[in-house]
């Protein structure tokens, strides 16, 4: 489903992605491991068409995912809604007055009709437990809240794969372990996850596979996580404990 | 916890309909834009051209002064000729946006002041326009080749206020931290923007708000932050120090104001 093989990016001078190469099956979860500054943010951007390889190529189900490409209106838009994203900063992604809008903002775009955009809505806030929340304004939520709307409100497009930046941070240990356990829930549904973290005693839950990524910014190690978070000597060499 | 619905286990049949959201992407590509501009001056580990941030914001000055004052066309083809050098000394593409930025301002110069030439006056169509282009591109070099904060405590030297100096550092700050945000919310709008959105300008207003609410906690966390450590109104910053190189420079500087007076 999706495919990165050489992939390289920079800013500027600096690289962010050496050489990447790697394939996620649909229904797959897989934990981006690394320390800060590995390039797991930017190659989440990649894989969400925000920005472009400057060398290598992603393709998602066979197609290249170019500039071009996603300067297609239709494609784009449609991309978008097969790959959600929940950003590391849940504020910057929250931008309605209530969080009932926000959550209905993906499906009353699609033109679902305000009773299917109404039912998916309710059935977001229920699934994330977020209900009583539903005329609140995002931006005075707490951390943990503002997490699960964002959660909600990609949710409600039905994406096909969903990705997420660091989604344990900020939140308290009992907030993490409830998102641990719905994202296994949304596994089992057959969702495609990624999910980039640095949390070692949260990914073994988080996924089977995980992909490692060092500080010269380009894959260490690809495997099983439990093994992978074992592998002190690796994991020292990455600067990851 | 409860369970998954069945709309959320079956693939979606979704095509979207037409909609113009060009407006989002140049939005997109514009703060990109400035927030390469920023993040390319604090990339920047040492300042170019050699001379310490003091003498080349004093320089430019001078320079901007002895232009604008100047009425001989010989001082002003020396300058030209001395902004061709310095330009000359910087990288490809500093060198293409000091040039665009300055030629800009040039033309423009040149199309306001097209009726007088029209009336007669050849001396300011041909002097505004090579004056105009001095001065700006002088400006661009001179931010092209020096950290802004570095600049901006350069201002010591000149005795500018400490809060001037400490608000137009933080003011740098502050562009690149909500630029970023901005940039966040912009990425997350057109990330959700699937299908048709009716209210377009409704959802980039509502970026707007969420920005305005992240400035204002981010200054009201800052005020906190900077009254826990002490803050009593008077912000030092590393005093920039003057070399052998600059004394160098002055000599030049000094041959330039020869010519001036030399030449009026």
């Amino acid at each position: 489903m999706i495919e990165f093989s050489g992939v390289c990016y920079s800013y500027g001078e600096s690289p962010a992605l050496q050489d990447v190469s790697f394939s996620i099956e649909a229904g797959e979860a897989v934990c981006l491991l690394g320390p800060n500054g590995s390039g797991k943010s930017t190659l989440l951007r990649v894989l969400n068409g925000l920005i472009f390889p400057t060398a290598g190529k992603y393709s998602f189900e066979g197609r290249e995912i170019t500039p071009a490409l996603m300067k297609k209106a239709a494609f784009a838009k449609q991309f978008h809604q097969r790959v959600g994203f929940v950003f590391q900063d849940s504020e910057a992604q929250l931008f309605c007055p209530t969080v009932y809008d926000e959550i209905a903002f993906g499906p009353r775009q699609m033109g679902l009709g305000e009773d299917e955009a109404d039912k998916r809505t309710r059935d977001c806030l229920s699934l994330l437990g977020v209900e009583a929340l539903r005329g609140r304004q995002p931006y005075h939520l707490s951390g943990g809240e503002k997490k699960k709307v964002a959660v909600a409100a990609v949710l409600a497009l039905n994406p096909e794969v969903l990705v997420l930046d660091e989604p344990m941070n900020s939140l308290d240990p009992r907030t993490a372990m409830w998102l641990t356990q719905f994202l296994g829930q949304l596994e089992a549904a057959g969702k495609t996850l990624i999910i980039s973290t640095h949390d070692l005693s949260l990914a073994a839950q988080l996924s089977k596979r995980a992909i490692l990524f060092g500080e010269n910014h380009a894959v260490e190690a690809d495997g099983e996580t439990a093994a992978l978070v074992k592998y002190a000597a690796l994991l020292k060499k990455v600067n990851l404990i | 916890m409860a369970d998954i619905p069945q709309w959320l286990t079956e693939p979606e049949q979704y095509s979207p309909p037409k909609d113009r959201d060009r407006f989002l992407d140049r939005s997109i590509v514009s703060f990109v834009e400035l927030l390469s501009r920023f993040r390319s001056q604090s990339a920047l580990e040492r300042d170019r051209l050699w001379v310490s941030p003091v003498s080349k914001l004093a320089a430019a000055a001078l320079y901007i002064v002895l232009v604008s004052l100047s009425r001989q066309f010989s001082f002003v083809y020396v300058m030209l000729a001395y902004t061709a050098v310095l330009l000359a000394l910087l990288p490809a593409g500093d060198l293409r946006r000091c040039l665009t930025g300055a030629a800009l301002a040039a033309a423009l110069a040149y199309l306001i002041l097209l009726p007088s030439a029209l009336a007669g006056s050849r001396y300011s169509i041909t002097m505004i326009p090579a004056k105009t282009f001095i001065c700006v591109a002088l400006v661009n070099i001179l931010s092209r080749t020096t950290r802004w904060d570095r600049l901006a405590g350069a201002l010591r030297r000149f005795f500018f206020p400490d809060l001037f100096i400490f608000v137009i550092d933080i003011t740098i700050k502050y562009i690149l931290l909500l630029g970023e945000f901005a940039l966040q919310m912009l990425y997350a709008l057109r990330l959700r923007s699937v299908g048709r959105n009716k209210s377009k300008y409704g959802s980039l207003g509502g970026v707007a708000g969420s920005l305005f609410i992240k400035s204002r906690d981010m200054s009201e966390e800052l005020y906190y932050a900077m009254e826990c450590r002490g803050f009593t109104g008077e912000y030092r910053t590393s005093r920039v120090r003057l070399s052998w190189r600059d004394g160098i420079f002055w000599l030049l500087n000094a041959g330039i104001v020869l010519v001036y007076l030399l030449l009026s």
